[in-house]
């Protein structure tokens, strides 16, 4: 079989270089035949969309966001005038190709050609009797390069009037302060800008320029081209915004796949004890995709987080773990903010770190949904505290995702979280070392340590087996090599050179007295 | 001309070398691991060693450049140049040789192991031999009772399967970047084309915990489906599956 790995690595540039191609300027737009696309989309799109185009299918109540309703004929990602009433066709065909990455929507190039696409769109465009082509285009102007001052002016705008701060964050994480919904009344979550794998379209400055001139049509993101709005803005102010958003990901919080080891850094001092201490940066982070908990008993299909990132330090006898999410809400219990703006009850953010209980000997884990009878899993939890209680730590002993006690404040274990502009630091420390044996894991340098991780945003309903999560990934403590590979070194070379010196000096003497 | 007996023997060893190279990591597709590359290497240099000093003339005539130049007074530029080289290369090797590795240790697991004879599934100890799915005969009996019966399976699969499996039932669902192993891929000729209905059924039906050790079922995302779904469902959406992939379950009749 071939390894899907690699093809995706050879696939992925392939698809951006046509993407780039196509997306921009006006692809040819060609006549569908609806009455051709109408078994395409029994087949292959009714599923999700509906029988009536509705956007009503059996999956519906579990995906976020839900499949497009097309019978309201309104489309999210157009590049037509945000007062236009219908989107260019080139527009839905470029969705329908590409997918909508960060929901459920995929990309259909690889599996229908060009015609069946186009056959498909004039078949979805009858649900709403969608007829002719928009009046209005967007006008682009011309494009501003991005250059750190085009960067600066854009950040300037982004945050002046809280123009997009308001929805999107001081650091564009998303972190509302007010609760959206879309027309349908669904709840919406602005996006988090820092995140390029959730764009729906893409971070392309061009992309970023025709969102904020035609807005996001259905949901509350508006059109900063719009003459009545007060936070309007030129074409060049737009293309600015482009740019800083299109600045905005960090690299480091990037999922690498090829990444599986979290190699924990030895320090001689003290840990730090405060999750924003600069001394974390010792260590470089591993970031992992979590999913939704749809495993195990009661699943959960809508968790809030998507990624983690981890750093980890050690020294003679503790180590250190700082985990790192962005989570849209501080979720506090109590706090009349965090209540206003969250989904259903307002629970506790928290997080969690697993370990087996023994650092296995062969290839053999626990099951890595927290374990079994058999195997079972050590779990290191934090939870962010109400108004009421202060933030927690507790270590869990857990046969199971429905199995699981609470150990009282065991063996110097502690937890502390910070949050800011979106983001929660929360490190957790433990002596290497205990005394219960039996149910601590015991670490040790050098070894691979399996370790899972699961996050709950008490804003979106998360609690018990309702969370986001990932598989197995690695933790090394990494030891320290010290000074013995470069003393190795210098003792072979200068063997070697001795040796061969000496055998060059007796041949030369041999040859002498051999001449005399 | 005459090839130096020495020259020989390095082109030799390089040939070889190169040989195993390609055969494994591009013939095979493998990277040969370092490990067993080193040993088969230091065979075959015994071996080279064994032929070129088969007796006492070849001898001599092997290790003829290596004493010129250690001999030679001409040659005596070469020689410094040679006497640096070499105890800088060996320190070098030694150095990085005594680096610790950091790569994650591998995890070998058979992606389809063998069946047992018997499950318990749903309660019933379940002959996974003699059984066969009981819908598939529908298809040739009532061909539009057969298509509801493929429209059901195709609820069950978009409301449970395809965040992993993805809608295309191509591996690539939204969590499929999220997960090791990683959803299988159905239209590829490597999975279903490949199974019985039955076995399908017990994948299904017990999922990841449900597989033998050399499977890793510690690692396996893939639920365990009789905890969520009826029996007829998971019949059902084996249905789906052969429909929307084109392909066909294997049966005993082809045996
Ligand atoms: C597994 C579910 C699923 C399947 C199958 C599916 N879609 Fe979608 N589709 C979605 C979701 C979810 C959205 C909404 C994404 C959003 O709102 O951000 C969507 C949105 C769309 C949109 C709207 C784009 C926009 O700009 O608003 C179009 C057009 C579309 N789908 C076409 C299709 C076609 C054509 C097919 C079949 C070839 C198809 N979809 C199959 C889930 C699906
Ligand atoms: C009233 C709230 C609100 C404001 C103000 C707002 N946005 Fe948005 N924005 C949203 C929402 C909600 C979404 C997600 C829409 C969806 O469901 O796809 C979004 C999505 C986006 C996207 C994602 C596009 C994609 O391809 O996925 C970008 C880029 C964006 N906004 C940029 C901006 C910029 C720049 C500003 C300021 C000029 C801004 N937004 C102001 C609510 C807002
Ligand atoms: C959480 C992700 C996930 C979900 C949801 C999921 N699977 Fe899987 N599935 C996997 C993974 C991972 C594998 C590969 C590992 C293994 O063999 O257990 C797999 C393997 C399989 C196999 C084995 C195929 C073969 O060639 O041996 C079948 C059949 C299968 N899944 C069917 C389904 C069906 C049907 C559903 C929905 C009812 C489903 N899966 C839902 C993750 C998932």
């Amino acid at each position: 079989m071939m390894d899907r790995g690699s093809i995706r690595t050879v696939l992925i540039p392939v698809f951006a270089a046509s993407f780039v191609v196509l997306s921009f300027g006006q692809a040819m737009a060609k006549d569908g035949d609806g009455d051709k696309g109408e078994a395409i989309y029994a087949k292959r799109c009714l599923q999700c969309h509906g029988e009536e185009g509705d956007g009503l299918g059996p999956a519906a109540e579990r995906l976020n966001p839900p499949p497009r309703d097309f019978t309201l004929g309104l489309y999210k990602f157009q590049s037509s005038a945000f007062d236009a009433d219908l989107p260019n066709d080139d527009d839905l065909f470029r969705m329908v190709r590409d997918g909508m990455p960060g929901t459920a929507m995929p990309g259909w190039g690889d599996m229908l050609s060009e015609q069946d696409m186009w056959d498909v769109i004039a078949y979805i465009k009858r649900f709403a009797e969608l007829e002719g082509t928009p009046e209005k285009q967007i006008d682009y102007g011309s494009q501003v390069q991005s250059s750190p001052e085009s960067v600066a002016a854009g950040k300037k705008l982004f945050l002046a009037d809280d123009r997009c701060s308001e929805c999107h964050g001081v650091e564009g994480r998303g972190d509302a302060i007010k609760k959206l919904k879309n027309d349908n009344g669904e709840r919406t979550w602005p996006r988090n800008l820092t995140k390029p794998w959730t764009y729906r379209a893409s971070n392309d400055p061009k992309d970023i320029f025709t969102r904020i001139s035609a807005g996001i049509p259905t949901t509350q993101m508006p059109s900063f081209a719009d003459p009545k709005s007060k936070k309007k803005l030129s074409i060049e102010e737009r293309w600015h915004v482009a740019n800083y958003v299109a600045s905005l990901p960090k690299t480091e919080k990037v999922v690498r796949p090829e990444n599986t080891v979290i190699k924990a850094v030895r320090v001689e001092n003290e840990l730090p004890t405060s999750p924003d201490d600069p001394a974390w940066d010792k260590a470089s982070p591993t970031t992992f995709f979590m999913l939704s908990q749809i495993v195990g008993k009661e699943r959960f299909f809508k968790a809030a987080n998507d990624t983690i990132s981890v750093r980890a330090l050690y020294n003679g006898d503790k180590i250190g773990i700082r985990l790192e999410w962005d989570d849209r809400t501080k979720s506090i219990p109590g706090d009349a903010k965090a209540e206003s703006i969250a989904e259903g009850e307002l629970l506790e953010d928290a997080v969690a770190v697993q370990f087996p209980v023994k650092i296995p000997t062969g290839m053999e884990k626990p099951y890595f949904l927290m374990g079994d009878a058999a195997k079972p899993v050590t779990l290191w939890r934090w939870s962010s505290g109400t108004t009421e209680e202060a933030e927690s730590a507790a270590i869990l002993d857990a046969e199971g995702i429905d199995q699981q006690e609470t150990r009282d404040a065991a063996a110097g274990f502690t937890a502390k979280g910070s949050y800011k502009a979106g983001t929660w630091r929360a490190i957790m420390t433990r002596p290497l070392r205990t005394e219960a044996a039996d149910k601590d894991l015991q670490f040790e340098e050098g070894r691979f340590i399996p370790v899972a991780f699961f996050a709950w945003d008490g804003s979106n309903g998360e609690v018990g087996t309702r969370h986001a999560m990932t598989t197995w990934y690695w933790l090394l403590l990494k030891p320290s090599t010290g000074a013995k590979p470069i003393i190795f070194a210098v003792i072979v070379a200068l063997l070697i050179g001795g040796v061969l010196v000496w055998w060059a000096r007796s041949a030369a003497a041999r040859s002498r007295s051999a001449a005399s | 001309m005459k090839i130096p007996r020495l020259l020989q023997a390095v082109l030799v060893l390089a040939g070889v070398y190169f040989g195993f190279i390609i055969v494994f990591d591009v013939i095979l597709g493998a990277v040969i691991p370092a490990s067993l590359l080193a040993m088969y290497m230091f065979f075959t240099t015994a071996g080279v060693f064994m032929v070129f000093t088969y007796d006492e003339d070849q001898t001599r005539e092997l290790v003829a450049p290596i004493k010129a130049l250690v001999e030679d007074p001409s040659k005596r530029l070469w020689r410094n140049i040679v006497f640096a080289i070499v105890p800088l290369a060996a320190g070098g090797f030694t150095y990085v040789q005594m680096q610790p590795s950091f790569e994650a240790p591998l995890e070998l697991r058979t992606i389809h192991p063998a069946p047992p004879s018997t499950a318990k599934i749903y309660g019933k100890r379940v002959n996974l031999l003699k059984l066969e799915n009981p819908l598939r005969k529908i298809e040739k009996e009532d061909p539009e009772k057969f298509r509801e019966l493929v429209n059901q399976g195709a609820a069950v699969y978009i409301q449970n399967c395809q965040y992993c499996h993805g809608d295309k039932l191509d591996g690539n669902g939204l969590y499929a970047a999220g997960l090791n192993p990683t959803p299988l891929n159905f239209q590829d000729v490597g999975t279903i084309a490949q199974l019985q209905e039955s076995y399908l059924f017990w994948r299904i039906s017990t999922g990841g915990p449900g597989l033998p050790k050399e499977a890793a079922p510690w690692i396996s995302s893939m639920p365990v489906w009789q905890n969520f779904l009826k029996e007829d469902e998971i019949w059902k959406v084996i249905l789906y599956l052969y429909d929307y992939t084109g392909h066909r379950p294997r049966s005993w009749e082809h045996e």
